[in-house]
């Protein structure tokens, strides 16, 4: 046991970055404020595991706690690491409202323990009504493996659940557990991931200025200008106006919630009036389009704008954050040749 | 720039390297210096072509794993290799293989004392360098001259003495397919190896080139692949459907937008090939000839990329035009606009040589 303390503690602690290590080490409660004052930073990362061990020695708590806790913290400070998927809660309970923070806890820790024997388990709250939850998993023969946790991120009374390295194995465990403590009947993918987390959750909550249309996108100017070409600046400028206003209501306005990718999987005839062969093929032409960037939807609102993409966007495009989701199957309504341009969204 | 003959007449046959080395005269030859001044050099009539061939036969499987060594053809075939091209070289013999190995090891060897960084992360700083002939990486109807491999040996840092060395970088020069007629105008002191691949740390990349530079009198740049060329390796791949699965068809697109947009573009295989029959019966049809014997034409080519880009633009109205070709791959290859490439499928190396050759015979500098 005590050499996996002190294995656990010196990657967790190698794995902070110095500057963050003495912003994380004030918010474990734990230690005391003078023991706390007593670690120096300065010194090798090796001799503060020797003296943090130390101190948990002398305190009697034990290293799988600290690294649970402390770990929690620090993906809390950090949510951009890794890939985060969204859930969505389906079907309230009709308590599933006045479920609070303890009851919760305590319902999700029992009904997951419940269905895995060795698992362990850490609640914490963050500031933002966001119950953050650590858990390591083990199996029938080992122990809980917490170098691979899993996290999970509810906000409490929301249907929205975000997920991060979860192995497919386990997902049904976790979902039943979900489903259960926070009264709703099912748990669905909601299509939408990204390795930003805030993104994903202003993405998916409508937290980002959003734009739409107006008779007047612009207070009426007074018919005073004196131009060259009057007639031929005012139609150039109002064509680009236009796009602006239509890239801007399609994606939304300002700095817009940073995802980095969006996946349709296309299965959809194959129509273009110089290819007969193709045209008449009966069926579909398969092929999965994948777009990416620093900033998707920025990206998607310049081209928009610029008119790389042709403007009114088309629906495929506008429902990544009509819809919140990054991930689409795309089939063709019906076989028959009328379904021109009816697309479903599966 | 004065006719090559009469210059060649100055040189002395049996000068030695340094010697030449010495005068300030620079013999280099290209591809366009050649054609350019037909004129003046009366050499070479049917020398026009500065553009990529517009029609090429279908590439056809070429077993070459009984030609080469099971070693080699694991190397060629498993790397990515960054491409550059090289000016014909000087007084190349095949004959002196050996001692090129012994020459460029000495001139790694000099570059590093003077403190040129040609380290390899983990190995001593001992470097041994062996070149060896590719015999039958060549098409088979082409006289070209042989494919050279250049490989870099050493040995692991912390090493047993008895423990093999590591090879740290390996790079060949090929011509394959070249142009016959281009080939045959070179004066009879230059062999033309157009096409340079190389893999491996950078530092040493630099230091071979500046020795084949400096022993062969010759250029090397860099070999960029253009939306041109990206296009008929997708296609000449495609074509190879029918005997050998190409997996998937995989494009990426890079769309001028801030922040810049990337578009991959995945079609399954049999869709794509398909599309490419289709292109290909409906010009089949016009020139009312057989299906496997017709060239495939730059214009087949074009419309099975646009029937592609035109299918992506039916769903998402963004014009892929716009942007540029940046990658291509199948399970046969794969190819990026920055020259980088990867040869995966061992019967359509020469193919894909082929059509690189071509590119770096066009890309050298007049």
């Amino acid at each position: 046991m005590e050499n996996i303390t002190r294995r656990l503690l010196q990657r967790v602690v190698r794995r902070f970055p110095s500057q963050t290590l003495r912003a994380t080490l004030d918010k474990w409660e734990r230690l005391s404020e003078a023991q706390r004052r007593s670690l120096d930073l300065s010194k090798t990362k090796w001799a503060l595991t020797e003296k943090l061990l130390s101190i948990c020695e002398v305190c009697d708590t034990f290293g799988v706690w600290i690294s649970g806790v402390s770990r929690v913290i620090y993906v809390i400070d950090n949510p951009n690491q890794g890939m985060w998927y969204a859930f969505q809660l389906l079907d309230p309970k009709d308590d599933a409202h006045s479920v609070d923070l303890t009851q919760f806890k305590q319902q999700f820790k029992c009904h997951l323990s419940q269905l895995m024997r060795h698992v362990s388990i850490k609640i914490k709250k963050h500031t933002d009504e966001a119950v953050w939850i650590r858990i390591a998993w083990g199996d029938a023969l080992s122990r809980p493996d917490h170098l691979k946790p899993t996290y999970v991120v509810y906000y409490l009374q929301s249907s929205h659940v975000f997920m991060t390295s979860l192995n497919s194995k386990l997902k049904p465990l976790l979902s039943q557990a979900l489903v259960l403590s926070t009264r709703h009947r099912g748990m669905k993918d909601a299509n939408l991931s990204g390795r930003n987390l805030t993104a994903i959750t202003d993405l998916l909550m409508k937290r980002y200025q959003q734009v739409f249309p107006t008779k007047y996108p612009t207070p009426l100017a007074e018919k005073n200008e004196i131009e060259s070409h009057p007639h031929i600046e005012r139609e150039q400028a109002g064509a680009a106006a236009k796009r602006q206003q239509m890239a801007c209501e399609a994606f939304g306005g300002g700095v817009l919630p940073q995802l980095q990718s969006a996946v349709y999987k296309l299965e959809t005839r194959f129509k273009d009036h110089t290819n007969k062969i193709m045209t008449e093929r009966e069926e579909p032409f398969r092929c999965v389009v994948k777009f990416s960037s620093v900033n998707l939807l920025e990206s998607l609102r310049h081209c928009a704008s610029s008119g790389i993409a042709s403007t009114p966007v088309t629906p495929l495009l506008s429902s990544v954050p009509l819809k919140g989701r990054n991930s689409f199957v795309i089939t063709d309504n019906g076989r028959s040749p009328s379904s021109q341009t009816q697309q479903s969204q599966k | 720039m004065e006719p090559p003959q009469r210059s060649m007449v100055r040189t002395p046959h049996k000068s030695v390297l340094v010697q030449r080395r010495s005068k300030s005269r620079s013999y280099r030859q290209s591809y366009r210096s050649c054609s350019g001044g037909p004129s003046r050099l009366c050499l070479t009539p049917a020398l026009t072509a500065r553009r990529l061939n517009t029609s090429r036969r279908p590439p056809k499987s070429q077993d070459i794993t009984d030609k080469l060594k099971a070693e080699h053809l694991a190397l060629l075939v498993k790397t990515r290799w960054k491409l550059s091209y090289v000016t014909p070289l000087y007084r190349f013999r095949h004959t002196q293989l050996r001692s090129y190995s012994r020459q460029l090891s000495a001139f790694i060897a000099a570059e590093q004392q003077r403190g040129v960084a040609v380290e390899v992360e983990g190995t001593q700083s001992g470097f041994r360098v062996s070149f060896s002939m590719l015999q039958g990486l060549a098409s088979a109807e082409n006289d070209d001259p042989e494919t050279v491999l250049i490989q870099v040996h050493s040995k692991p840092l912390l090493s047993r003495q008895d423990e093999p060395q590591k090879l740290v970088w390996s790079g060949w020069l090929t011509c394959i397919s070249g142009n016959p007629e281009y080939l045959s105008s070179l004066p009879r002191d230059f062999t033309c190896l157009p096409l340079f691949g190389s893999s491996g740390a950078d530092g040493l990349t630099s230091v071979v080139k500046s020795w084949i530079q400096q022993t062969f009198d010759c250029c090397l740049g860099r070999l960029e692949l253009n939306h041109t060329t990206l296009q008929w390796l997708l296609a000449l791949w495609t074509n190879c459907h029918a005997q050998s699965n190409i997996q998937q068809l995989n494009m990426v697109w890079t769309l001028p937008s801030a922040p810049p947009l990337q578009v991959s573009f995945t079609v399954d295989p049999q869709d794509a090939w398909d599309l490419w029959r289709s292109v290909r019966k409906a010009s089949a049809q016009e020139e009312e000839e057989e299906e496997e014997e017709s060239c495939i034409d730059v214009e087949e080519v074009t419309r099975f990329l646009h029937g592609l880009k035109s299918h992506f633009y039916r769903h998402f109205r963004l014009e892929l035009s716009a942007g540029s070709l940046s990658q291509v791959g199948t399970a046969l290859g794969w190819a990026a606009v920055s020259g980088r490439i990867k040869m995966s499928s061992s019967r359509y190396v020469v193919t894909t040589l082929a059509l690189l050759t071509e590119c770096a015979l066009l890309k050298m500098p007049i």
